[in-house]
């Protein structure tokens, strides 16, 4: 199949996904106790006071009512004002959700320069001492609460070392990369734990499988045999474990974006869970799918240039 | 601040504040780490703290609360008086004010400001100011504020945010139709009478402020306020960021340090470890009715919730939770509120007594109840875990529900609740706010507890408009009497407010109402 | 798939081992907790808050002087009980429909896949918070929660290994023979795919672990007083300056069970390669 038939087709895919999606957090957000008046408003306010603003909202009409208004709000790619912030759903998005897939790409980078060759170190070298030191250092990697991790590599590297700032988000592209890096890394190291497990297991599966065996009887140089079978066929499952993990980083960063104090998505998205604030969390569900399946669609094709068999 | 420097000079003393003898330096930007940003910075369509407790830098009141919080100095009006009657306000506004835009500030802006917040459509605040009836401006310097009832809580409620001056000219010529849209519009580039003025701001991340160039306020060294050029806010939800940062010296200033920090940082170099004094309360609040979703409730009892009380050992609650740097509640309200009464901690820790209360209360073997704590709040999940221990001593059985904040709050509107966390800070220099929400049932059910006394709720109505400040004093105290010995709450504890400067920061303060005033701060260079 | 009984123990593979050894021992402080802790983990000492690690209590005390390490001991009943139930659901549905899906193919691989874009598509903690905040918080919420979204990572990679393994000989060799699919799928197939499944799942386990912990820090995991190496971590994440023990400990233990899981995922790795 041609390439460009088989990234129609996927984005075609996506039209029924996002409709799911759609309505699964529109009734999902409604569906949890309290409204963006009470949550807002917290203690002090009055009934009367929460009668009012909610029809000041528009939250007190009838809930296909709101559908519709919500579906139209869709279509034109216009997903409302946040009712705590009182800004444009897009604006804020357009704000927050690049900070969150920049952290997310730079830790992907770093979780795989980390993972691929201590994957191939460790599995060549299997149960010998390099092998036992890398699968320890990531397994404590791996251990560690991401906010605690956060917290060593901030008092470590920022407040006694004074290598990287504190936290926080800087002004330029190079100071705000600068500023990712610390916490890119605390996102890596658990990733590249989970991609280093996988792939040094999948390695030895390769390795030890009938078709190297039958690669080296034919006389195959054992580095074209590395290369050619062992990297291609031990990244399949790896590829595919590394596209899901990104999909949970874009999500899920919310704990790293709190320690490190980075205006992203994450927080945004907490944020507005717990206020209540119904249009930001439909716009960005919305928003985080679409970059998801982006990175799904990605991944698909990275596994169908490995792998050909998988693709038909 | 001329007149009332002695006085507030001492009390900054007393109070252990920032204000120092040495020659004030001017210029440069203070950075302030917050723990959440703001959400909407409109002085009447706000709703939260995080927008209350900096709103005072960019839109200044007639008059302002005193360093202390509990009194009322000139502010944009030099000068105001009470008519005999108490029926009417008259003030006096100082000569050549000016918005941060250069416009003059005129009794047309005032009486536009006045009336958005007086108007029942906009926002929550307008109860502080309801006996308003009119505002009038008999010539170019003088307002005149008349009221439909005597209210002894007016003066206080013009230093109130919500009273903020703003310009009438600006604010109607911003894009939109309703009010809120405008207020949204005008938010985004706003320009104000307060000695800062938004400059940028990058939600969730930073917040810039800017000197107001038109201020009229003098400092110590005779030229116009504010003393700094900026204020940054930087937003920094993580507690342990938030001190790193101001150790490494990347902010001054840092907000809410959590009472397990506080002796470290009273130690630490370089670090200024305040603890202003505020009006935060802290308490449980119990829902008293009968029967809470068909089930009767013990807690409706009043000889449990004094047993309740009794078991609560709120000495040794302060020390796990807030590291002794809470005391122990001596009312409802907090030391630091106008009219407070009491001088021992309430209920004295005393298990016997509390197991007798239990037995006469026909509850010798206990029951179990449940308590709603704020997920993620580390206090709340403390306090709750506390008196789980202390209260499973006279028989009753706690369980602990984290939920977030709407969770909370519906079933605590709803009645459903059986027992949840409560928190109060004051708006206004006055008791009438507290009392309203927590002991006048009228207001929100006594705390949405369904708590009601019928002499309570006379005197607060009688209290409303007492212009004899004995006989109002007279009335508070017996409000709080009742409230205290059978009330719907478990009062634990009042706390002061954790603030950790760098020691360049002078004349920072942050008052018990929360405002964190950066109008006389400035930076040792 | 775990029948071992032909292999001789001293055959099995080290990490094996340690991995079950370090298991063994968790679970049995999981079942008899109260057996090996020296105090009441839920006991409070208003004499002894915040004390550093002594002969009376080897892992110092918290701030509400309990004992640190008889909480360890306790919450070991709570994590492996994460561990295990917040991954057990995912990890068996997920493998059966995922290798059902990577047989059969076709339209059904193409359904499935647009079930599983919309469920991973879907941000986790939206849904987490949703569903604990509409249920109620504690910890079967978290593994509902946990649930309807970890399958369908056991089913993709199970499916991209069974799409990989059906066009193999010996898939072909089954077929010819006229076994019925479902032994191909499960007898033939299944086995040859699963090692990576069951190293993720390995994983998986301890990352539920952390996930309890990261639910802890937002309130949202094990609720008060019961003790959890996440929430303990969390709470004494304010001390970590005046009290290290108080968080320091914990993290140990979630380490060493960390490590558990992946050298037992190790070992069974190398069996099942080894029965091949």
């Amino acid at each position: 199949m041609p390439l460009t038939e088989f990234i129609v087709r996927r984005l075609l895919q996506l039209i029924p996904t996002l409709i799911f999606i759609l309505i699964v957090v529109f009734v999902l957000v409604r569906l949890l106790p309290g409204d963006p008046t009470s949550a807002i408003l917290g203690d002090r306010g009055t009934d009367a006071d929460i009668a009012r603003i909610n029809r000041q909202l528009g939250i007190d009409q009838p809930i296909w009512v709101q559908f519709w208004l919500f579906v139209k709000s869709v279509m034109s790619l216009d997903f409302g004002n946040s009712i705590v912030l009182k800004r444009p759903v897009t604006e804020l998005i357009a704000q927050r959700l690049p900070i969150t897939v920049a952290l997310t790409l730079l830790a992907a980078l770093i979780s795989v320069l980390l993972a691929v060759p201590l994957a191939f170190v460790a599995a060549l070298r299997r149960d010998k001492l390099a092998d036992n030191a890398i699968r320890g250092a990531f397994q404590v990697g791996l251990s560690m609460p991401v906010f605690y991790l956060g917290l060593i590599l901030l008092t470590v590297f920022g407040a006694r070392l004074h290598w990287f700032p504190v936290g926080g988000y800087g002004d330029t592209f190079f100071d705000r990369l600068y500023h990712l890096i610390l916490p890119a890394t605390t996102l890596a190291l658990s990733l590249s734990a989970i991609l280093m497990r996988n792939l040094r297991a999948a390695i030895i599966g390769v390795v030890d499988a009938e078709y190297v065996s039958f690669a080296r009887a034919k006389g195959l140089a054992p580095r074209l045999i590395l290369i050619r079978h062992v990297l291609r066929n031990a990244l399949i499952s790896t590829v595919t474990l590394f596209g899901l993990s990104i999909g949970t980083l874009l999500g899920g960063a919310v704990i790293t974006e709190t320690v490190f104090a980075i205006p992203g998505a994450g927080r945004l998205m907490v944020d507005s869970i717990y206020g209540r604030d119904y249009p930001v969390v439909q716009g960005l569900t919305i928003a985080l799918a679409v970059l998801v399946s982006v990175t799904f669609l990605l991944t698909d094709l990275l596994q169908a240039y490995l792998d050909p068999r998988v693709a038909r | 601040m001329k007149l009332f420097s002695a006085a507030a000079l001492s009390v900054a003393v007393l109070l252990g504040s920032t204000v120092s003898a040495l020659a004030v330096e001017r210029g440069g930007v203070m950075t302030y780490g917050r723990y959440a940003d703001s959400l909407f910075l409109d002085p009447v369509l706000n709703d939260a703290n995080v927008d209350i407790w900096i709103l005072t830098n960019m839109y200044d009141t007639l008059l302002m609360p005193t360093d202390d919080g509990k009194g009322v100095q000139p502010g944009l009006a030099s000068d105001y008086k009470m008519a005999d009657d108490g029926l009417s306000v008259t003030l006096t506004l100082r000569d050549g004010i000016k918005f941060s835009d250069g416009s003059p500030i005129t009794p047309d802006d005032v009486i536009f400001s006045l009336g958005r917040a007086t108007n029942p459509d906009n926002g929550i605040w307008g109860f502080l100011i309801s006996s308003i009836a009119s505002v009038e401006s008999p010539d170019p310097k003088t307002i005149v504020i008349k009221l439909s009832r005597p209210d002894p809580a007016i003066i206080p409620a013009l230093t109130v945010f919500n009273t903020a001056i703003m310009p009438k000219a600006a604010f109607e010529a911003a894009a939109g139709t309703t009010d809120a849209e405008k207020a949204e519009a005008f938010s985004q580039k706003p320009v104000g009478s307060g000695p800062f003025v938004l400059d940028s701001w990058d939600r969730g991340a930073t917040m810039k402020l800017v000197k107001n160039p038109y201020y009229w306020d003098m400092g110590e060294d005779g030229q116009p306020l504010p003393y700094l050029d900026g204020v940054t806010f930087e937003i920094i939800p993580d507690d342990a960021t938030r001190i790193l940062r101001l150790q490494s010296g990347e902010i001054d200033g840092a907000e809410f340090i959590p009472f397990a920090r506080v002796a470290e940082l009273q130690a630490a170099d370089g670090i200024n470890m305040q603890l202003f004094p505020s009006t935060k309360v802290n308490d449980i609040i119990i829902n008293v009715r009968p029967q809470i979703e068909g089930k009767d409730n013990p807690l409706s009892n009043p000889l449990v919730r004094q047993a309740m009380n009794y078991a609560a050992n709120k000495e040794a609650i302060v020390q796990i939770v807030t590291m002794g740097v809470g005391t122990p509640l001596s009312s409802f309200m907090s030391t630091a509120t106008p009219l407070h009464s009491g001088d021992g901690p309430l209920f004295p820790y005393d298990v016997e007594k509390a197991k007798a209360l239990m037995v006469e209360a026909g509850y010798a073997d206990g029951f179990s109840t449940s308590i709603l704590t704020l997920a993620g709040n580390q206090d709340d999940a403390g306090i709750a875990t506390a008196l789980q221990q202390m209260w499973g001593a006279i028989g009753i059985n706690l369980e602990i529900k984290q939920v977030d904040n709407a969770s909370r709050t519906e079933q605590y509107r709803g009645g459903t609740f059986e027992m949840r966390t409560g928190g109060w800070t004051d708006d206004i220099a006055d008791p009438s706010e507290i009392t309203s929400y927590f002991a006048y049932s009228p207001t929100i059910d006594a705390l949405h507890s369904g708590w009601k006394s019928e002499e309570v709720d006379a005197l607060f109505e009688a209290s409303q408009s007492e212009t004899d400040p004995a006989k109002r004093a007279e009335q508070y105290a017996r409000i709080q009497e009742i409230f205290n010995s059978e009330g719907p709450t478990v009062a634990l504890f009042e706390t002061p407010y954790p603030v950790a400067l760098s020691t360049k920061v002078q004349g920072f303060n942050q008052i018990p109402l929360g405002n964190n005033i950066f109008r006389a701060a400035w930076l040792e260079k | 798939m775990t029948a071992l009984p032909r292999i001789r123990l001293t055959r099995l593979p080290r990490p094996l081992i340690i991995g079950g050894t370090i298991l063994g021992i968790s679970l049995i402080l999981a079942l008899f907790p109260a057996a090996f802790a020296p105090y009441d983990p839920l006991a409070f000492d208003y004499g002894a808050l915040n004390q550093a690690p002594s002969m009376a209590h080897p892992f110092g005390t918290d701030n509400f002087g309990r004992d640190v390490l008889s909480r360890i001991i306790h919450a070991y009943r709570v994590d492996m009980q994460i561990a295990i139930f917040a991954t057990v659901f995912a990890f068996s549905f997920g493998t059966i429909i995922g290798a059902l899906v990577g047989y059969v193919g076709g339209r059904v691989e193409a359904l499935f896949g647009r079930l599983v874009d919309a469920i991973i598509t879907f941000p986790f903690l939206v849904l987490v918070i949703a569903i604990v905040s509409v249920l109620g918080p504690g910890l079967i919420n978290m593994y509902i929660a946990v649930s309807v979204v970890g399958w369908v990572f056991y089913a993709r990679i199970i499916a991209a290994e069974i799409k990989v393994q059906k066009r193999l000989d010996y898939a072909d060799a089954g077929r010819a023979m006229g076994y019925t699919h479902l032994r191909i799928i499960f007898r033939h197939l299944l086995p040859n795919a699963i090692t990576p499944a069951v190293v993720y799942w390995m994983t998986d386990m301890a990352l539920a672990i952390l996930l309890g912990s990261s639910l802890g820090y937002l309130g949202l995991g094990a609720q008060p007083p019961a003790a959890e190496w996440g929430v303990q971590i969390a709470d004494g994440k304010n001390f970590m300056s005046t009290a290290w023990w108080i968080s320091v400990f914990p993290g140990f233990a979630i380490i060493l069970t960390g490590l558990g899981f992946s050298l037992l995922g190790d070992g069974l790795a190398e069996v099942m390669r080894a029965r091949k």
